[in-house]
């Protein structure tokens, strides 16, 4: 009795071992899910004054071969105080990331934004240009 | 046989736990009321602003054979400012849903901290309402009430409500501005100035209404006399008046006071504590009916939220504003 006790025991504790060192899906530094996507690429571009309401004069020009973004913004806009808002292709991210209120008033010296596919092996870096 | 044994009495358990936890309970009638009795609720929320009332609805009744109703007094913990009172009329809700007022007594007479109603009327039921206004010397600090109905067989009733913490926020309502004229804002004043009183006050002025038509984004501005001068074309200061004022631009922040009580939302004093100002502008452009502007003044003394009731192409506006004092 004792003797099947303990190979039902030691059975159940192998599958348990077996089981617990299974690969889990991939996943990146950040917790997101790396896909088999290539696609990598900006599809709309956003940008929110600090009341959230667009400061956009007129829509985004995004250019997906030359991977630049034109913005022209309304007179006036606070560009210390904007909330830039990236639509990107499925499972593709961003970085650096925006995670609050960007300081994009350096018009001299455009920011670069990298998006980066879900299979996490294409970099493109995209540059926002703002005007009046 | 021991497992037998085992198992009966555990069946009997059971089925006895059943039974009880199946026991229907008896609703029972309450006692009635024996005594003189009374009952208060608060009918003001959100924040409690100085200026402004807190309104209660106190209720007292006693069986008819103990005798009637003789007075009902309120004892505030600060003594409420003018336009305390407590109702001598006892109101019920007919069936349309419209209140309608019963007069019960004499109008209340209020000396210091207490509002007093004596009532005229047979009658053993009642509901005052007590409309408490929060008086300057409450700010900051914190008030509560003392509810006392008497009746004429000699018994009182109390009930105590609060204390409820008065805010530090100040209110001003509908203040009129207008391009040219009287577009010179004081926080500290909570006052509009045209162009002879900015100048007799322009230590205390911290931002220029304006309005263009062109561009299409400028319209209705508030813009900070210490701001470049591209936001304030064609604008000759008063002497002396130069702040910079920092500003942060809202929308659908529609504060319930400001707002005439329209909405639901209420701007308090956590949300002034909490204000990030950091690398604001000292403009604010493109301003419509119903947005806001937060504001915190160059010796960062007060902080404000100004919100722009309505506003009028010929350049005009109605603004309202709730002060913070830091």
């Amino acid at each position: 009795m004792t003797k099947y006790l303990k190979i039902t025991l030691s059975i159940l504790m192998i599958s348990v071992i077996i089981v617990s060192c299974k690969k889990d899906s991939p996943v990146d530094e950040d917790g997101l899910l790396i896909t088999f996507r290539q696609e990598c690429f900006v599809s709309n571009f956003e940008l929110l004054g600090s009341d959230f309401v667009t400061v956009r004069a007129a829509t985004a020009v995004i250019d997906t071969l030359a991977q630049t973004i034109n913005v022209t913004v309304n007179p006036g806009t606070d560009l210390k105080n904007v909330y830039p808002q990236f639509t990107l292709a499925t499972d593709c991210k961003l970085d650096p990331k925006v995670i609050g209120k960007t300081d994009l008033s350096n018009l001299a010296s455009p920011k670069i934004y990298t998006v980066v596919s879900g299979n996490r092996k294409i970099r493109k870096p995209y540059t926002l240009n703002i005007k009046f | 046989m021991r497992n037998k044994n085992i198992k009966f009495p555990a069946l009997i358990l059971i089925m006895l736990t059943s039974l009880l936890a199946c026991t229907k309970q008896e609703y029972t009638i309450p006692d009635p009321v024996s005594q003189l009795t009374n009952d208060c609720i608060k009918r003001t929320i959100g924040p409690s602003i100085v200026s402004l009332p807190l309104e209660f609805a106190y209720a007292m009744a006693l069986p008819k054979i103990n005798g009637k109703l003789v007075s009902a007094e309120v004892e505030a913990s600060i003594a409420g400012a003018s336009g305390t009172f407590l109702e001598h009329r006892s109101f019920y809700t007919n069936s349309s849903g419209v209140d309608v007022p019963v007069t019960i007594g004499t109008p209340s007479t209020t000396v210091d901290k207490l509002t007093k109603v004596t009532f005229n009327v047979d009658t053993n039921a009642s509901t005052l309402r007590y409309n408490y206004v929060i008086p300057e010397e409450a700010r900051g600090k914190s008030v509560s009430f003392t509810f006392t109905a008497t009746s004429s067989d000699g018994k009182t009733a109390t009930y105590k409500m609060g204390p409820y913490a008065i805010s530090k926020m100040a209110i001003k309502k509908n203040l009129a501005v207008s391009n040219g004229v009287n577009a010179f804002i004081s926080i500290e004043d909570m006052a509009v100035y045209n162009a002879t009183a900015a100048a007799t006050n322009a230590g205390k002025v911290d931002l220029v209404y304006l309005y263009r038509a062109t561009p299409t984004t400028f319209t209705h501005a508030l813009v900070s006399p210490g701001a470049d001068a591209a936001y304030l074309p064609g604008v000759t200061l008063p002497s002396g008046v130069n702040r910079s004022t920092k500003l942060r631009k809202v929308f659908n922040l529609q504060d319930r006071n400001l707002s005439n009580l329209q909405y639901g939302i209420y701007v308090d004093d956590i949300d002034f504590t909490q204000l990030d100002m950091v690398d604001m502008p000292n403009y604010a452009l493109g301003l419509r009916a119903e947005a806001g502007v937060w504001v915190e003044t160059t010796d960062k003394k007060y902080r404000a939220y100004i919100f722009v009731n309505s506003i009028n192409a010929a350049g005009t506006a109605v603004i309202s504003i709730m002060r913070y004092t830091l």
